[in-house]
């Protein structure tokens, strides 16, 4: 990861942390963290088919830890190759791999071992046989320029210090005319730089 | 957010979508002092 922030925060430490939290979200997602998870919050606050989630994993969709609806931006059509940066355990992940079908892939990126695990094991359990998960960050994605269609996110972007090399990334990875769907949060106020260096705050 | 998409060779980056994400949570107070929402982002590679 390339290391940029507008301030002078720690960035290795806030790495460190993301892992650690985000592993626990994993292992023992019903643990008190300081954002929702799981099906229930992603149908009720955002929109997400319960149907839908119903049909995925429960080891899968316990650590959803979104905080919009990519999928509701717009369809995946059948035969289109997409890829879940920050992926996690998988939810968004197979729900696009049920989307685009047999002919089309699902790729998931993580940086979190923990994540990538389960998600693996969710697509197995779902039987979904596009889908591929692997190990990198935002800011250096494994794949090859022009060779996705979709790019889909949730929640991870706010998580990057380095925002610029992350949204350059999915324009490398991104076929001409490919789109972007992505939920993050938007902060409607400057933030003191004392907000900007807590850990936590980040983390969350 | 819009302006790093536009920067970075999309075309037309926009919110489509505004959730509350953060209510109920141990951070609800955080996010309103600050206005902080989850949104959804569109944006098209030019």
């Amino acid at each position: 990861m390339t290391l940029y922030c507008p301030v002078d925060l720690d960035v290795r430490t806030l790495r460190r942390e993301i892992e650690a939290v985000y592993s626990r979200v994993a292992t023992s997602p019903s643990e008190d963290f300081h954002f929702h998870r799981g099906p229930d919050y992603a149908a009720s606050r955002l929109g997400y088919d319960a149907a839908e989630l119903a049909a995925l994993p429960p080891e899968v969709t316990a650590s959803f830890a979104g905080v919009g609806n990519p999928h509701a931006i717009a369809d995946l059509p059948e035969g289109t190759t997409v890829v879940d940066i920050g992926c996690g355990a998988g939810t968004d992940l197979l729900l696009a791999a049920r989307r685009v079908g047999p002919a089309g892939r699902a790729i998931g990126i993580d940086m979190t071992e923990a994540m990538l695990t389960r998600a693996a094991a969710g697509a197995h359990l779902a039987g979904l046989t596009n889908v591929e998960v692997h190990e990198g960050d935002a800011t250096r994605l494994p794949l090859a320029d022009a060779s996705v269609d979709v790019v889909i996110s949730n929640g991870v972007l706010n998580l990057v210090p380095d925002k610029p090399s992350a949204v350059a990334e999915m324009a490398r990875v991104l076929k001409p005319g490919g789109r972007v769907q992505l939920a993050d949060i938007l902060i409607a106020e400057t933030l003191p730089d004392d907000a900007l260096r807590d850990i936590d705050l980040w983390t969350g | 957010m819009l302006g790093t998409f536009a920067a970075g060779g999309f075309h037309d980056p926009r919110i489509v979508g505004r959730f509350d994400c953060f209510a109920g949570t141990s951070k609800e107070r955080t996010a309103r002092r600050y206005g902080v929402v989850g949104v959804n982002l569109l944006a098209r590679r030019a």
